[in-house]
């Protein structure tokens, strides 16, 4: 037993912790728990939790369904909603199959090896995402029960009703408690829909961040008798919910990005990241995009970046890099636009990283910045420019991963094997519906 | 005063006996010296040539000696020293071993007090007999590595005074920035001892405390140089830092010069210090102590402090937080990281945070141990080292190269942290006490042990010499004679000669390499299999600590193995107890140690009596090491070799491992029927156990990684079709038994894997029978008799019996299982011309003529041509029909509860979808182009790329992911020994099987998790290909 496990073990018992939440993440980036008892994490630290993975998204078919969750002991935390007074704790788990191999269904696996290789190169990977979600007082979304915002306030709005600023003071408060730095919050352009932004991290700690980042969310919505949503886009006539994230590469304590005197302060590190994440940003948009909601969010309008280029201060772009602040040679870093609040954390970086590391590997060169207003130009101009849009939809995104080697090394051969055939059955799925629009369209006329 | 030219040597017959006086003291120009000493004498300092005897390089040291005389300061010393005979002879010493110190001497003459100095070194012990080191309790215990020695203080003080440092100070402040000081104190200090030490009679004696001495200057000079460090960095208080002696520094047994490894810690002083300002100020101060010792000044460097045993290494930030150092050992830190912190010790700096970082670090040095594939990767760091050597130094470093002082440190740090977790008492980070203690709690033999020590003590007083001669850092053995003499001279080896040290260096190299195996493996035999006193005997906790280290998954298991095979005073186990040690290591090189070692238990019992077995693998390290390797890398090998254990001579000789050509073969065993004649069971046997024999030698072959897949592949056909002739001879004597006359003759054509010479081994053989067909009456008699003989062929070589059977399937004969088991040709040519269906067509696409009746053979092939190349190729009818097929066979054939990429025959990707595009193109486009007129596999798929019909890169796609699929087909034949399971045809889950066949397919140790997805990844692409290639 190590240090860690040490000291878990007593602030079990200091704490007076009744139980313990084993969690992890399927391959769709839900989250999974397991609850134990304390005294049966001795034991979980030395030989795991065995479970049948087969009912788990994504983790093993029948015939090699046992897999054994570990918790990994320098996550432990509190979970502050469930009371002070006998409390419950939660530790991510790492799923080794049961001879003690990682599990290659394992997301967090799929980016600890993603990290490795950028820790082979020197680097280490740190994220900062901007995650935005509705709130909603009531409602399910379908005619008879439409959507109900919990406000109509904008973009910064102050909302005077305040319950928006409770959730938000009430969610950080829970957010801080967890560990969990919250840099920034405000109200964001559609009624209800909010933002926060996580201080960043290194990104396999800001993917356990956001996957509890979420819980919190939610809890902390019931708690105020409304409820929170990271669907890419609830309503039709309202912006979607992005990942913004931001992006750094350090070297030991130096920023790779960050190079005094270049263009925008970037590197010659940073420039091949970016011509990296551009080159590939196609291939692996099923993955930071991966449901088919999540399509109509990128094709929606409302500000949704969808063309694969990047540009300074240009909001339409996919990759943007934010002004540099003086003095700050720290805070050098690139903002992908692309994702979703509902991505799975683990494999979006995973995917991101990759590209990136190969932009580093192969020097690529990053293409012209693009000025305009990539919305505003026509398709013929976009294509002289040499500016590709991104996937129309997820069998378009499916199409072009199940091409994609790099999606395949960097996922492995499993999870790259389950994301497409799930993909094209959500697909299938999709298309078979019988849709409002249809009927509300065609019915009458047909 | 000046040394000017002596007159001309031819004038006077004084200077002749002079000159020989000089040459009998050891110089080589005894003229030269003669003319120099003279001068000297007139300068009132006279000396006799017979003080020189013991000095490595006596005209060097005359010379320096001149030139020192020169300096005016220097007068009243020399007179002083030339008076006392031991001040002389240590000056002698010093002049004579190192130009680098007497250039320190003419430019410091005040120095030359130093001589006159006593010792700074007690006297050293004499090395007890048993264990070459110093006894163990003259050493501090684990917890001393870090409460400072009073010589360290002494030489930490003066250096600190040297700066103008206050010792006594918890923070001792430079009052000056110069770096001269610190380095002419560190120079006087090394005077010192190198006085003491070049003048030793027993420099192998003295040492350890030598190695102990420079580490507790460099110590001082640590701490001097991070006072001067503090003194140029404004706000140092506002950081604790503590340096990390790591390395040899760490252990206490410094080189004069090498560079000094150290790692960084450092915290805020105070609570109200950021960390980020605390760090920041902690490198600037270490930055700054790395400086003080190697920036250029009036003064000559140092030596070098390398800070790259630190977390990340060259890319790490260079000083961190207890915790993130934490962070990172628990995080990613790799097996020789922990290794390393072995040798760490608090050296200078915050004494309480040096101390914090010692203790939180011992418990990761000794639970490295259980990490998967310890043992393994600490060997792979090893070779990556000694890889590194460049060749033209590889076999004159010292430090190094094989059998240097790495090996030597090597084996007794793996034997440390092995033994280390259970036992603190063998924690030691300095080799020699190591070793002692090893040696005390019985963890090694005494005897080896000492012998180890001696190397290890001869190693380095001559790595000692070599660096001290130009104070370089050098670990090189030098080559010009002359050098190698003063080496000698300086080294005090008997007598001082070239050869003799050459030859001594040597031996120790090859007994360093021998010793490793003696120490860490020969305390595995049981007590009753001591070949001396001296040796030990692992308590059973301890046996098991190593062997489970090393791999073996069942320690108990394999004491027993080791005891039963070395137990009594026969001859054969006394040649067990020589071999068992060295073989244990090899066996636990291979996937499957425990059967390795089980394997050989029951090879030896049942040879045991044959004087050739032991004596071949006590002669032959060659063929002891082969038959290891292959022993725990191949359960067919052992299976084989247990059926036919003579066989084991193989490993002697490489001819032996090279598949045998069918001829030679079929000469073989026509011999042995034409003796067996009329015994058919008998004649039956002798095939089969030759096939058996001939399998097992490609199975070694290829266990041994000498005998690529395609051959054999190759080879296993062959034998295939010996086998078959064989058979066939003997099934005709056993129909013509009873009187009966031949009716008919009969030929064998191979199909399928057979008939592509695709063969793995174990494999069934895919054939059709043909006969030639009686005359008119005797038409259905001659019909009967071929199918008694094809019958009795397939039933001799698939019996169950001693020997394991060749399966024959017939079943792609005409009509399948419906059809008779054999025709006439006529019958053939009739079917065919009138039914042939599509499969019969693909069928025939493979076959190709090997036994029986030649010219009937060729008859048959002349008849499948046109049946199996059309010139019209496929109707688009049976293109569809081909595609359902394919289809069919994937949905109905592969296994229910099998992953479908882990199939490598029948899955996604597999050698099914790559045969059957190659058969495609062949039953589409064979009829036009005659290169297409292949069995094998791969060859179709080169020749229409040749022919233009399918692009180079799909082809290659394709092949790689059949070769791969038959490689693992192979390797699990080879690994589980069950040769015809359908088992093979997967990649294994269970993780020993897919490290047993990871380790077959030349994966490195603990790299077979990457051969699924490796799997996956060629199927994938060889799936994508096919769909394209066979529906398109």
């Amino acid at each position: 037993m190590d240090r860690q496990q040490e000291y878990v073990l007593r602030a079990m018992e200091e704490r007076d912790i009744h139980f313990i939440r084993l969690w992890f993440t399927d391959v769709l980036g839900i989250l999974k728990s397991v609850a134990i008892a304390p005294a049966e994490l001795e034991g979980a630290f030395a030989e795991g939790i065995g479970f049948d993975g087969s009912a788990i998204e994504g983790f093993t078919r029948v015939y090699e369904a046992d897999m054994v969750a570990v918790p990994d002991p320098t996550t432990f935390q509190l979970l502050p909603w469930q009371g002070e007074r006998h409390g419950t704790a939660r530790m991510f788990c790492d799923i080794v199959t049961p001879d003690g191999a990682p599990s290659p269904a394992d997301p967090r696996f799929v980016l600890k090896r993603a990290l490795k290789k950028a820790s082979d190169m020197g680097f280490t990977f740190y994220t900062h995402p901007e995650i935005e979600f509705y709130l909603f007082k009531s409602g399910t979304g379908r005619s008879t029960n439409p959507l109900v915002p919990l406000d109509s306030g904008g973009y910064f709005d102050h909302t005077a009703r305040g319950l928006t600023n409770d959730f938000r003071r009430t969610a950080i408060e829970m957010l801080e408690s967890m560990g969990i730095s919250v840099e920034f919050s405000h109200h964001e352009a559609g009624p209800g829909q909010n933002e926060i932004d996580l201080r960043y991290a290194d990104a396999l700690s800001m993917a356990d961040n956001i996957m509890t980042f979420r819980t919190v969310v939610k809890e902390a919505a019931l708690a105020e008798g409304i409820f929170a949503s990271f669907m890419p886009k609830p309503m039709g006539e309202h912006p979607g919910s992005g990942m913004h994230t931001h992006f750094s590469l350090f070297e030991g304590d130096r920023n790779a990005f960050f190079d005094a005197g270049a263009e925008y302060e970037l590197s010659k590190t940073a420039r091949s990241f970016m011509a990296g994440v551009l080159h590939y940003a196609r291939e692996f948009c099923l993955i930071t995009n991966q449901f088919v909601n999540s399509y109509k969010r990128l094709w929606g309008g409302a500000e949704a970046p969808n063309y694969v280029c990047w540009g300074h201060n240009n909001r339409s772009a996919l990759l943007r890099v934010p002004m540099y602040k003086p003095g700050k040679p720290q805070t050098a870093r690139v903002e992908f636009r692309g994702m979703d609040s509902a991505a799975n954390p683990y494999l979006a970086f995973a995917v991101i990283l990759a590209a990136g590391l190969k932009g580093i590997e192969q020097d690529m060169e990053l293409p012209p910045e693009a000025e305009d207003d990539v919305w505003a130009l026509t398709d013929a101009e976009r294509r002289a420019m040499g500016i590709d849009p991104l996937p129309a939809s997820l069998a378009e995104a499916s199409a072009v991963m199940g091409q994609s080697e790099l999606a395949a090394e960097t996922l492995g051969e499993h999870v790259f094997d389950f994301v497409l055939r799930n993909k094209r059955q959500e697909w299938s799925e999709y298309r078979a519906q019988v849709t409002a629009y249809e009927l509300e369209r065609f019915l009458p006329i047909l | 005063m000046t040394v000017s030219l002596p007159p001309d040597p031819q004038t006077g017959g004084r200077f002749v006996s002079q000159e020989a006086a000089y040459a009998r003291a050891g110089f080589a120009d005894g003229a030269r010296a003669g003319r120099v000493a003279q001068e000297l004498a007139a300068e009132g300092f006279d000396l006799d040539p017979a003080a020189f005897a013991q000095v490595a390089d006596p005209d060097g040291a005359l010379l320096a000696l001149a030139r020192i005389a020169a300096r005016p300061e220097a007068q009243e010393h020399l007179v002083a020293i030339i008076r006392d005979q031991r001040a002389q002879a240590r000056l002698l010493a010093v002049l004579g071993g190192s130009i680098a110190l007497g250039d320190h001497l003419v430019r410091h003459p005040e120095h030359l007090a130093v001589f006159l100095e006593p010792d700074v070194l007690p006297d050293a012990a004499p090395a007890p007999e048993d264990a070459g080191a110093p006894p163990v309790d003259e050493w501090p215990g684990e917890d001393m590595q870090v409460v400072p020695t009073a010589a360290q203080w002494a030489a930490r003080a003066a250096l600190l005074q040297a700066v103008g440092a206050d010792p006594a100070a918890e923070v001792p402040v430079a009052a000056t920035p110069d770096l001269e000081p610190l380095r002419v104190e560190y120079r006087r200090q090394l005077l010192a001892l190198a006085a003491q030490d070049l003048a030793s009679p027993t420099p192998t004696e003295l040492f350890p405390q030598v190695g102990a001495a420079l580490a507790d200057m460099a110590t001082g000079v640590l701490e001097a140089a991070l006072a001067i460090a503090r003194r140029q960095t404004p706000g140092h208080e506002r950081a604790r830092l503590a340096v990390i002696a790591m390395g040899k520094c760490g252990g206490r047994e410094l080189n004069y010069i090498s560079d000094v490894d150290v790692i960084y810690v450092a915290e805020p002083a105070g609570p109200d210090v950021p960390e980020q300002e605390a760090l920041a100020v902690a490198t600037e101060l270490a930055s700054a102590l790395q400086r003080a010792c190697i920036a250029p000044a009036k003064e000559p460097a140092i030596w070098q402090v390398d800070p790259n045993l630190r977390p990340e290494g060259k890319n790490g930030p260079l000083v961190r937080t207890l915790a993130s150092h934490k962070a990172y050992y628990e995080k990613w830190a790799q097996t020789w990281e922990f290794q390393a912190l072995l040798k760490a010790r608090p050296a200078a700096g915050d004494a309480a945070l040096g101390r914090a970082y010692y203790e939180m670090t011992r418990p990761w040095v000794w639970a490295a141990v259980g990490s998967e594939n310890f043992v393994e990767d600490a060997q792979a760091m090893r070779r990556r080292v000694e890889e590194h050597v460049p060749p033209a130094e590889a076999e004159r470093q010292i430090k190094l190269g094989r059998g240097g002082l790495r090996d030597v440190e090597f084996t007794v740090q793996l034997l440390q942290l092995v033994h280390g977790r259970s036992d603190p008492s063998i924690r030691a980070a300095t080799t020699l006490k190591a070793l002692a203690t090893l040696a005390a709690g019985g963890y090694v033999g005494r005897a080896p042990a000492a012998r180890l020590a001696a190397c290890y003590r001869l190693l380095r007083t001559l790595e000692h010499r070599v660096q001290l001669h130009r104070l370089k850092r050098t670990h090189l053995m030098p080559t010009a004679p002359g050098e190698l003499r003063q080496l000698a001279r300086a080294a005090r080896v008997a007598p001082p000669e070239a050869e003799q040290l050459e030859a001594q260096w040597k031996a120790t190299r090859r007994e360093v390499r021998g010793l490793h195996e003696e120490l860490f493996y020969r305390p595995l035999l049981p007590e009753t299999a001591r070949l001396s006193a001296g040796e030990a005997q692992l308590a059973p906790e301890a046996a098991r600590a190593r062997l489970t280290a090393l791999g073996y998954r069942n320690p108990e298991g394999a004491l027993q193995h080791i005891a039963a095979l070395t137990r009594g005073s026969t001859r054969q186990a006394a040649i067990q107890r020589q071999l068992l040690p060295v073989m244990l290591g090899w066996f636990a090189k291979g996937a499957d140690p425990d059967a390795g070692l089980l394997s050989f238990r029951q090879l030896s019992e049942s040879l045991g009596a044959t004087p050739w077995f032991l004596r071949l693998l006590r002669d032959s390290a060659g063929a002891a090491r082969a038959l290891s390797h292959a022993l725990s890398a191949s359960g067919l090998v052992a299976q084989g070799l247990a059926r036919s254990p003579e066989s084991v001579a193989w490993f002697d000789a490489d001819a032996d491992l090279v598949p045998r050509e069918a001829p030679e073969l079929n000469q073989e065993l026509s011999a042995i029927l034409d003796r067996s004649a009329g015994d058919t069971k008998a004649g039956a046997l002798a095939v089969r156990a030759l096939r058996r024999r001939e399998l097992t030698r490609v199975a070694a072959a290829m266990a041994l990684h000498r005998l690529d897949d395609g051959a054999a592949r190759f080879a296993v056909s062959e034998i295939t079709t010996v086998a078959l002739e064989g058979a066939l001879r003997v099934a005709w004597e056993q129909v013509l038994a009873e009187g009966a006359e031949p009716l008919t003759s009969l030929a064998v054509v191979a199909m399928g894997s057979f008939g592509g010479h695709e063969m793995a081994v174990g494999s069934d053989a895919d054939v059709l029978f043909v006969h030639r067909g009686g005359d008119g009456e005797h038409e259905a008699a001659a019909q009967a008799q071929a199918v008694a003989v094809a019958a009795a062929t397939m039933q001799l070589l698939s019996n169950i019996g001693p020997e394991p059977p060749l399966e024959i399937d017939a079943d792609l004969r005409p009509e399948g299982r419906n059809g008779p088991i054999v025709r006439s040709l006529a019958a053939y040519q009739e079917y065919y011309e009138r039914w042939a269906l599509g499969w019969e067509r693909q069928a025939l696409l493979r076959a190709r003529p090997v036994a029986g009746d030649q010219a009937l053979a060729a008859r048959f092939m002349a008849l499948a041509e046109p049946v199996r190349y059309r010139p019209e190729g496929l109707s688009a009818k049976e293109l569809v029909e081909l595609r359902r097929l394919k289809t069919r066979v994937e949905r109905e054939r592969l296994p229910r509860g099998v992953e479908p990429f882990r199939h490598v025959k029948l899955g996604p990707g597999g050698l099914l979808d790559v045969q059957w595009v190659a058969q495609l193109y062949q039953l589409r486009h064979a009829g036009q182009y005659r290169s297409l007129r292949v069995t094998g596999t791969i060859e179709a798929l080169e020749a229409c790329v040749e022919e233009g019909l399918m692009a180079a890169d799909d082809a290659a796609l394709l092949i790689e992911a059949w070769l791969q699929g038959m490689s693992i087909r192979n390797g699990n034949a080879l690994w589980t020994g069950k040769a015809n399971s359908p088992n093979n045809n997967l990649v294994p889950s269970e993780r020993r099987a897919l490290a047993g066949l990871a380790a077959l397919m030349g994966y490195p140790a603990g790299t077979a998790s990457q051969l699924p997805e490796d799997r996956h990844r060629t199927a994938r692409r060889a799936r994508a290909v096919f769909d394209r290639l066979f529906f398109d």
